[in-house]
């Protein structure tokens, strides 16, 4: 007896936590009788011989205890309070009826709920999520209610109880209400309420005096019982952080999804002090890029040309200015940026890898809202807010300023006339028509200039806009439809010498139109559908002489023009709680269209000059070749429980756009082809596998995905190719197959003062000369590495917020040396050493590391000040490592030298000063 | 054009972010893959023709080149009619003769290890002549350029040059230091006037097809930055233009990116390289190299000091100088002079009476270290 008190003491007090501590709340037998004057002993019998009450006591303790009460129907609780008034005596009854007495403090007679079934550190975490989940799930979860009885009934009778969260206490004077009729009941003493409704679905509130107020979806069909929970306690007003899409990682159906919202992209050490958008997905599992200071960027071993860039439903052709330096997309303007690396939505297609779909602001509804920012090198500004009531809109520019680097310069280099300039302009327009109606404007330009000499100027520049209408036919069904033009264009202007001047260019227009769908069939399924069609057209290259006395001959390659049009369908199909699946179809179409002239082949030879057989030219809008085939789109996840799950997908897509770049890295001045009789276009799968988990109440998300790629038709080009104002390209271009794999492992922080996230890549991209290509063959024919496979990358981003005011972070990045071509011999010829180069990419450049740091500081936080201000300085390559960008061979008078080129040797440190107003 | 822009942008980010280029030796393999190599135009119209025949190197070699030597080399024109070349310097063979621009003929090798090779055929181009072939003086320097027109015939031109110029040394020294005596220098002894060359040049390609009627205007060929020393007195460069067909355009482009245009931002990954010399011989690689006929055209011009004037002349290897202060009676000069280091530099005189010498170093007087004290002999004054 002793014993086992001194255990549940023990278990009391060691393990039991509070919440579970409370006793049980049952039906209590009643007692009656009078006693007057007995021993508690003798008491004790006589409520034992009446009830089923077990007293365990200690003689002692009421040694001298007399019981003098009457009771009528009274509970056995009111009685002993009764018995024990004034004295140190206490009591506590289980579940059994045993009624334990003790002196000083009641024993706590319930065991752990853990006590038999020990419960892992995993499942508690579980129990303590499902416990904040089922509140916002109970919110909005659909509670049947009553059995449909085909009596003709339209009333129905909804009766519960209303119980506080913590107490479990029955709350009494609890308003039941919904909004349509407004019928209301109010909560008795013991928390019961009834309530009559009409039969169908309801929104009930739940309100607790000064408390918050809850709500419950019921679908009644019949008299039933609800009963609820809710939080007695009075709202006190603090920080509130909603949380999503924490849970999205484990719950959502598709896989290789990333989202980085603006306050993380914030937190990332950016070059020069600004916001970059490429630069923050970089830091992503699976992105990786050929080097620093370059365009593109690669997703799971595909090309830079295979990421589909979308900037509020325009394609950015080109997503950066200098080279690179800066990514095109102001930072004050975005709002959001998704990366799809392998379940692209049914309604993305178009290109191999990836999608990155750049949401930008429609400005608030509240007030107008100024911010800017001022670097070294750039300044921005933008407005948002509202105009009238309806309409909401957000406007930002931005430009460099980097001439006066350029005239610092001047002294040391040749660069005398050396001048680069960009800018960028946007602006977002909201409309709400009305409930059911809500149009949008979207324009975005983008232009680059630059010079090194007074004799070449180079310049390119994104042109954009495009209107959408968002219609809502129904509760369920959701339409858009978006038109719009996407231009691309650059130009170079040669003035060398008055004879040889010359403009040179290349430009890409496109008209879109997109239809897309969702329709909430029911609560297991929702249908996506709709249409998109692209019209190309494409200036591949043209050169104009300049100015009267140049003698260059105006060429042009023959425009192109074609039309991509796609059907979708995708189900996004919760099959059960545990497993759901997302699956769609897309089937793509692409004519490749006149005027134009198209040369033809002997099948089954090289396509060569000498095999050439002859030329057929097509008028305007004839069809030339049609190319269509459908993408599959299927992912499915599976809950093991609710803080992990896995997920596998399969899909295909195609791609009929090529970029033609025989550099490492994407140059400016690379050049787009369409897919024609010649060209096919690009197909790729991609299976992957992953698995989710939380850990800690989402303190932690670990994640790891797998998956394997094969593609075709890819470009690589011949030895000596020429790939500038060449109208036969397929002459210079090799088809070849690729092939890539690799698996992705993620740890992120989200909450707390450290937060940030650490990721480990292996991945390999291979290429291979295709079996049946005849010109030539890269590597005689066997698997090569691809310019941007880095076997092994990982990356630490992290920030710690020392106070509300200052924060530091640190990104670290490592990855293999990218695979480079080396020469294993050299000769003499034309009076200088030369290399011969054997094995494509058969070697590597050292391993790449790099850090970079950077202080934000907020201003004060003052309620009357002009703007809030923050300042953000770092410094990027902190340890000053000469990352090698590539290494190579070239004579120098004569002899050959080794030398490896890197780009930011230098720490090079940064401050920027934002501000809003 | 495309090369320029990469070069330009690659050149700015050099300057601009402080990318930098260092010394590297990257791991590579040392497999002799033993290579052989073919260079050589053929000359229609009686001019001195020349095949030179060699072996590639590990990358790491030390050696320059590895000639081929006894190799039989001869050409056959498609009637039969064979030309035996004889091998005039290790490595090095030639023919001197006239061949019918209308044929076509095949270069054939033949190694005394049993090694055959034969080339494609090969259809003789004339090239037109140089139109001019003169220089422009701007702020940077001295810009030489060439004119010319192609014709439907010869579009694509190669052009390689060779410079010669004089120079002058740190210190004009005209005495000698001989048999334990300082002495004169003879006329023909003189070390303060050398003549210095370039015959490494970078080969400079153009297709005339972008221009009207085939002319190129004042192409660049050579860019004579300020101070060089190149223009201290007389320059001299001969430039011989040849014109070639597509293939073998492409060929000299590829040689030229794959040492040039490498390892930069924007630069074109490596491209393989072949050649028209093929192997006929069972187990033996195609060789490396196109061997072209034809007819070249060649101009030579004189820069001199007057046409370029001011011209400030600076040579790194003469910064440090001068002639030493001190006076080295005669009687010590043997000590002073009997070294590798020290030589006389100007006799001292105090009025009529003969003091000594002062001294300079042998690197500073004597240009014969840099250059050859002998006029080169197509050389005019």
């Amino acid at each position: 007896m002793n014993r086992l008190i001194i255990l549940l003491v023990f278990f009391g007090i060691c393990f039991i936590p509070k919440s579970w501590a409370q006793e049980t709340i049952r039906a209590e037998e009643r007692i009656s009788g009078l006693f007057p004057g007995l021993s508690f002993l003798r008491f004790a019998q006589q409520v034992e011989s009446q009830t089923s009450y077990k007293f365990y006591f200690s003689p002692v303790d009421v040694a001298d205890l007399i019981v003098n009460i009457s009771a009528k129907d009274n509970t056995i609780r009111q009685v002993l309070d009764g018995v024990f008034d004034g004295k140190d005596l206490k009591y506590s009854i289980d579940e059994k009826n045993r009624i334990f007495i003790s002196k000083g403090k009641a024993l706590d007679t319930s065991l752990p709920l853990d006590f038999f079934t020990q419960v892992s550190e995993l499942e508690k975490d579980s129990i303590l999520r499902q416990s904040d989940i089922d509140r916002a799930f109970s919110r909005n979860k659909l509670y049947v209610i009553g059995k449909a009885e085909n009596s003709g009934k339209t009333e129905a009778v909804l009766r519960g109880k209303v119980t506080g969260l913590e107490t479990g206490n029955p709350v009494f004077g609890a308003v039941i209400f919904e909004k349509v009729n407004y019928t209301r009941a109010i909560a008795n003493q013991d928390g019961q309420f009834e309530i009559k409704l009409p039969i169908g679905r309801h929104t009930i509130f739940i309100q607790n005096l000064g408390g918050f107020v809850e709500q419950r979806q019921i679908s009644l069909q019949g008299d039933g019982v609800l009963d609820v929970a809710i939080e007695e306690n009075i709202i006190s007003l603090s920080e509130v952080t909603i949380s999503s899409e924490k849970m999205t990682n484990i719950s959502r159906p598709e896989m290789g999804v990333q989202k980085l919202n603006m306050e993380t992209m914030k937190q990332i050490p950016a070059i020069l002090g600004e916001v970059d958008i490429i630069r923050s997905i970089l830091t992503l599992p699976g992105v990786q890029t050929v080097g620093e200071a370059s365009v593109g960027f690669n997703v799971r071993g595909g090309a830079a040309d295979q990421n589909l860039i979308l900037f509020n439903h325009a394609t950015i052709y080109n997503p950066s200015h200098l080279f690179g330096l800066f990514s095109a997309f102001n930072p004050d303007l975005v709002e959001s940026v998704d990366l799809y690396k392998a379940g692209i939505p049914v309604q993305y297609g178009g290109r191999l890898s990836s999608v990155l779909d750049v949401h930008a602001k429609y400005g608030n509804d509240e007030k107008i809202t100024v911010r800017g920012g001022i670097g070294l090198l750039t300044g921005r500004i933008s407005v948002e807010g509202p105009v009238g009531e309806k309409t909401t809109f957000a406007l930002g520019a931005r430009s460099t300023y980097s001439d006066w680097l350029l005239d610092i310069l001047e002294e040391n280099t040749d660069f005398k006339d050396g001048r680069a300039n960009f800018y960028d302009l946007n602006l977002n327009v909201s409309h709400k028509l009305n409930d059911k109606n809500i149009i949008r404007l979207n324009t975005y330009g983008s232009n680059d200039s630059f010079g090194f000499d007074r004799d070449t100027t180079f310049m390119y520049q994104n042109r954009s806009i495009n209107l959408g209408w968002t219609h809502y036919f129904s509760d369920r069904l959701e339409g858009e439809f978006v038109a719009g033009r996407d231009h691309y264009q650059f130009e170079i202007e040669g003035r060398d010498n008055p004879a040889n001047g010359y403009n040179f260019g290349f430009g890409i227009k496109q008209d879109f139109f997109k239809a897309n769908f969702s329709y909430e069939y029911d609560l297991r399924h929702t249908f996506t559908f709709g249409l998109n069609t692209i019209r190309y057209g494409l200036n591949p290259g043209f050169i104009q002489p300049a100015g009267p006395e140049s003698i260059v001959i105006p060429e042009e390659v023959n425009p192109e023009q074609a039309i991509e049009t796609s059907i979708y369908i995708g189900d996004n199909f919760e099959v059960t709680d545990e497993f759901s699946l997302n699956f769609g179809m897309r089937y793509a179409i692409f004519n490749y269209l006149g005027p134009n002239t198209v040369r033809e082949y002997k099948p089954g030879l090289p396509i060569s000059p000498p095999n050439l057989v002859g030329e057929t030219t097509f008028n305007n809008g004839q069809s030339i070749k049609t190319y269509s085939g459908p993408e599959f789109r299927i992912s499915a996840r599976y809950s093991l429980n609710n803080i992990s799950s896995i997920k596998a997908g399969y899909n295909t897509n195609r791609q009929f756009i090529h970029l033609l770049t025989n550099n490492a890295a994407i140059a400016p001045t690379d050049i787009w082809k369409l897919s024609d009789p010649n060209i096919r276009p690009q197909w790729g799968d991609q299976v992957s596998i992953g698995y989710y988990r939380n850990i800690k109440v989402d303190k932690y998300e670990f994640s790891v995905e797998a998956y394997h790629r094969n593609m075709r038709n890819l470009i690589d080009f011949r030895s000596g190719a020429t790939l500038i104002l060449n109208n036969a390209i397929e002459q210079s271009v090799l088809r070849t197959d690729g092939r890539a794999y690799g698996a992705e492992f993620l740890l992120r922080k989200n909450t707390g003062k450290l937060n940030g996230w650490i990721s480990y890549t292996y991945s390999r991209s291979l290429l291979r000369t295709a079996q049946d290509e005849m010109a030539e063959k890269i590597n005689g024919g066997e698997w090569y590495p691809n310019n941007f496979d880095q076997p092994h990358n990982a990356v630490l981003v992290g920030n710690y917020a020392l106070s509300k005011r200052f924060s530091t972070s640190i990104n670290a990045n490592y990855s293999t040396g990218r695979p480079i071509t080396l020469p294993v011999a050299k000769f003499n010829y034309g009076g200088s050493e030369r290399v011969y180069f054997s094995d494509r990419n058969a070697y590597r450049i050292p391993d790449y590391f790099r850090i970079d740091f950077s202080i934000n500081i907020e201003g004060n936080h003052k309620v009357r000040k002009l703007a809030h201000s923050s300042w953000s300085i770092g410094v990027y390559n902190l340890l000053g490592r000469r990352n090698p960008y590539s290494v190579y061979f070239t004579p120098v008078n004569g002899i050959l030298q080794g030398y490896q080129l890197s780009i930011f040797a230098e720490p090079i440190p940064f401050i920027t000063y934002n501000f809003r107003i | 054009m495309g090369k320029r822009i990469s070069y330009v942008v690659a050149v700015l980010l050099l300057f601009l972010w402080g990318s930098c280029r260092d010394p590297f030796e990257p791991e590579v393999t040392n497999a002799d893959i033993s290579l052989l190599v073919v260079e050589g135009y053929i000359e229609t119209n009686g001019e001195e023709s020349t095949i030179y025949i060699s072996k590639t190197n590990p990358i790491r070699s030390g050696s320059a080149t590895l000639p081929v030597i006894d190799a039989s080399v001869f050409l056959i024109s498609s009637t039969g009619e064979e030309w035996s070349f004889s091998e005039t310097d290790s490595g090095t063979y030639s023919y001197t003769g006239f061949f019918d621009i209308q044929d076509t003929y095949q270069l054939g090798i033949n190694l005394t290890n049993g090694k055959q090779y034969l080339s494609e055929p090969m259809k003789p181009i004339v090239t037109p002549e140089i139109n001019e072939l003169n220089f422009l003086r701007d702020e940077a320097g001295v810009e030489i350029f060439i004119s010319t027109k192609g014709t439907d015939e010869a579009q694509y031109f190669l052009w390689d040059y060779e410079e010669h110029w004089i120079f002058r040394p740190g210190v004009i020294s005209f005495l000698k230091f001989e048999n334990g005596a300082v002495s004169k220098r003879e006329p023909d002894e003189r070390i303060d006037l050398c003549w210095s060359s370039n015959i490494f040049p970078k080969i400079i390609l153009q297709n005339s097809a972008r221009f009207a009627d085939n002319t190129i205007i004042q192409r660049e060929l050579v860019r004579i930055p300020n101070e060089s020393e190149k223009l201290t007195q007389r320059y001299s460069i001969k430039v011989r233009q040849r014109a070639i067909d597509q293939a073998t355009y492409d060929f000299w482009e590829i040689l030229r990116k794959n040492s040039d245009d490498i390892g930069g931002i924007f630069s074109p990954l490596p491209s393989l390289i072949g050649g028209n010399i093929k192997a006929i011989s069972p187990e033996t690689d195609n060789a490396i190299g196109y061997v072209s006929i034809g007819q070249s055209a060649s101009q030579r011009i004189y820069i001199d000091y007057e046409d370029v004037q001011p011209w400030r002349i600076f040579i790194p290897e003469y910064e440090f100088c001068f002639v030493l202060a001190d006076t080295i009676p005669p009687n010590e000069a043997v000590t002073a002079f009997n070294n590798i280091d020290r030589v006389p530099a100007r006799e001292v005189f105090d009025g009529m009476f003969f003091l000594g010498y002062r001294a300079a170093t042998k690197k500073c007087t004597d240009c014969t270290l840099r250059g050859t004290n002998r006029a080169p002999g197509f050389w005019e004054d």
